[in-house]
């Protein structure tokens, strides 16, 4: 079975099939019509031939018969000319008068036949075709037979089916070929809503979820898809809600009771169980705060139009870790580019997942080093610390949930690096461990750059 | 000097009052958006401190509300929501600061400090780290109680880091504060302020340390 991509590739085969048939049955039928019509004549022709051979036949006193053709006649019926011919038969099957030169009759006698019989006979290579009238002349009945040769009347057919179709059937193409265009532009008129449905439809993704396809001019024939897939997309838009608001809603119910046992602690007379209680909520808030940011990580989407100016984030992440590293007798340092670098991206994302990768820093290298950013224009960020370094065979399980080296280190969740690798993969940024040469490890992550999108800001 | 809490936990309510009222805070509280937006109209207070999941509408609608009036006071947020849109649209609907629970008492208080004590706010007076404290009144600083002399430029920076307290200043801060946003600085002129300034600090004796941050800004410390 052929399968038609298009419905207007469809409609423009059917309709090339269909007058492909038509055409081939109309000059079947003309050229039947054609025939039927030269028949008729060609045997009133005959009939009025035979008729007319049967006035010059008179009988003689003696009982036998005389035909006497004028002249015009004559030369219809000679040789030479060899179109027309005649005979004339009596009851018993005699010829008694012929115009062909063996003397014979054109078609078979046979006595038993009515008033005008239409007969057809094969003589040689030549098909004779003619009428036969019975007349009584004198005492005498007879069988008056004039024929035609068939072999010239073809020609004069085909002559005029040829001309018809030079004359007059050429127009069927160009009828053709404006039906077709007006299918075309039919189709394409009605199937332009649609177009306009598909350029909303491809906009519709996790971050706009908001759109519908419009059915006002949307063809009746194709509008219960169309609802249908407003339906669906009622359905997803309110998984998405769901989903989110459940990431809001166990945020609140989780930091809300934390905050009210933090400020507890905060008034609490007893400044030594104090500390230590503060501490723990601390932890626990902490670890609570990672994991609502996975699960809210787990439902984002990054908006493709969304660009960040990786270069302030960093800086801004940079003075808020600042204070801390610098309780612990740490230093901060941002190095590279200075003035914007714009890449794809959230900027809170890009923000969270510098200073996950900045808190990890801080907390491996040394008291008395320092922590190094440093933004590249190419949408690289990397953070340089003097700690341990990262094992070649822990590279990849750092990244993995609550993955820790010390598993009873204070102040790490194992959290961190997961979030940043899942950012990482939300912007189809990549990252990097290495070592450095010196002492200590290397994140960079680098994002895709904002392109085009930002105009000058990368352009120049 | 009186605040207006509007947090819709009770016990929250009662232990943030407890804490502010140690601090030595009057403090009213509201349970409701709609009590909140009606109280506002009609009684001035110090400062806002706003919980955004209120029981009867979006802390954030009252927040636009109050900013529509023109109604200055400092509003600080406090919320549980800490995702990732939510942090924009709160500093855009016109709150002077935010803070995720659970937060610490003392960063509540910290923050409505620096708040209170912006140019135009209640909190005048003083501003102290270790031995040294500054006036923000007559823009005085002084070390172990004795008043020193400093250059102008110099007590600018001073006064803008100790507002500051516990937070960097950027580079660019340091120069809109003492040359104003179109002064054409020369590009080393802040680091020899700060400097300046620093050398001074430990030469009269005073316990802080004014840390550079490279590529980053300012932070003023108690020495270690």
């Amino acid at each position: 079975m052929l399968r038609f991509k298009s419905i207007i590739s469809r409609i423009v085969i059917l309709h090339v099939v269909a007058v492909v048939i038509t055409s081939i049955f109309m000059s079947l039928a003309l050229s039947w019509l054609l025939s039927y019509a030269t028949d008729n004549i060609h045997n009133k022709a005959m009939q009025e031939q035979a008729v007319a051979v049967a006035e010059h036949l008179t009988a003689r006193p003696d009982g036998n018969l005389e035909l006497n053709l004028p002249l015009d006649l004559l030369g219809l019926y000679s040789q030479p000319y060899g179109r027309y011919s005649y005979a004339v038969i009596d009851d018993r099957g005699r010829v008694l008068f012929s115009s062909l030169t063996d003397h014979v009759a054109l078609f078979p006698s046979d006595a038993e036949t009515g008033d005008v019989e239409f007969l057809q006979n094969r003589r040689g290579d030549a098909t004779v075709s003619g009428a036969s009238i019975r007349k009584t002349v004198g005492d005498k009945t007879v069988w008056i037979q004039a024929g035609e040769d068939l072999a010239n009347r073809d020609v004069l057919i085909d002559d005029i089916v040829a001309d018809f179709y030079r004359n007059v059937g050429w127009i069927t193409l160009p009828i053709l070929l404006v039906l077709l265009a007006a299918d075309i532009a039919i189709f394409r008129r009605a199937l332009r809503p649609l177009r306009q449905a598909s350029e909303i439809a491809s906009q519709i993704g996790p971050t706009r979820t908001g759109l519908r396809l419009p059915t006002e001019e949307i063809p009746r024939e194709v509008r219960p898809l169309v609802s249908a897939v407003n339906h669906a997309l009622d359905r997803l838009e309110e998984g998405f809600r769901i989903q989110r608001d459940f990431t809001a809603d166990a945020a609140h119910e989780l930091r809300t009771p934390l905050s009210i046992l933090r400020t507890r602690l905060d008034i609490l007379e007893d400044e030594q169980v104090g500390r230590a209680l503060r501490q723990d909520v601390e932890g626990m808030a902490n670890i609570i705060s990672q994991l609502l940011d996975i699960a809210e990580l787990d439902a984002f989407v990054v908006d493709p139009a969304e660009k960040a100016d990786l270069r302030a984030v960093t800086a801004e992440i940079a003075e808020f870790v600042a204070p801390l590293a610098l309780a612990q007798g740490k230093d901060i340092a941002l190095l590279g580019e200075v003035d914007p670098v714009w890449v794809k991206g959230n900027p809170e994302m890009l923000g969270r997942a510098v200073r996950n990768l900045a808190e990890n820093a801080i907390n491996h290298t040394a008291p008395g080093t320092t922590v190094e950013f440093v933004v590249e224009e190419n949408g690289t960020v990397s953070i340089f610390d003097q700690g341990p370094g990262v094992a070649e065979d822990e590279r990849k399980l750092i990244f993995q949930r609550f993955w820790r080296r010390d598993r009873n280190k204070a102040g790490s969740t194992g959290l961190g690096l997961s979030i940043v690798q899942r950012i990482v993969e939300l912007h189809s940024a990549t990252i990097t461990v290495e070592n450095r040469l010196t002492r200590g490890a290397q994140f960079s992550i680098r994002f895709l750059a904002a392109g085009d999108a930002t105009g000058k800001a990368s352009g120049e | 000097m009186r605040l207006l809490v509007v947090e819709d936990n009770e016990q929250l309510a009662k232990l943030l009052t407890q804490g502010l009222q140690a601090a030595g805070y009057e403090t009213d509280v509201l349970s409701s958006f709609e009590e909140a937006s009606m109280v506002l109209r009609t009684t001035f207070y110090a400062a806002l401190i706003l919980d955004l999941g209120l029981p009867d509408g979006d802390g954030l609608t009252l927040l636009r509300e109050i900013r529509h009036r023109e109604n200055p006071i400092p509003v600080i947020v406090i919320t549980a929501r800490g995702g990732l849109n939510d942090r924009v649209h709160g500093l855009r609907s016109g709150a002077d600061d935010y803070l995720v629970k659970p937060f610490a008492l003392e960063e509540l208080i910290a923050r409505l400090e620096a708040q209170l004590r912006r140019p135009g706010h209640l909190l005048g007076s003083s501003l102290r780290i270790a031995n040294l404290e500054f006036d923000t009144r007559n823009r005085q600083a002084s070390i172990d109680d004795q008043p020193q002399v400093l250059s102008a430029r110099e007590t600018a920076v001073l006064e803008l880091l100790m507002r500051s307290k516990g937070r960097v200043v950027s580079k660019k801060q340091v120069e809109d504060h003492i040359f104003g946003h179109d002064g054409d600085v020369a590009s080393n002129a802040i680091e020899v302020y700060v400097h300046r300034l620093r050398k001074q600090l430990s030469e009269r004796g005073a316990k802080v340390q004014v840390h550079t941050i490279r590529g980053v800004g300012y932070l003023i410390a108690e020495e270690k």
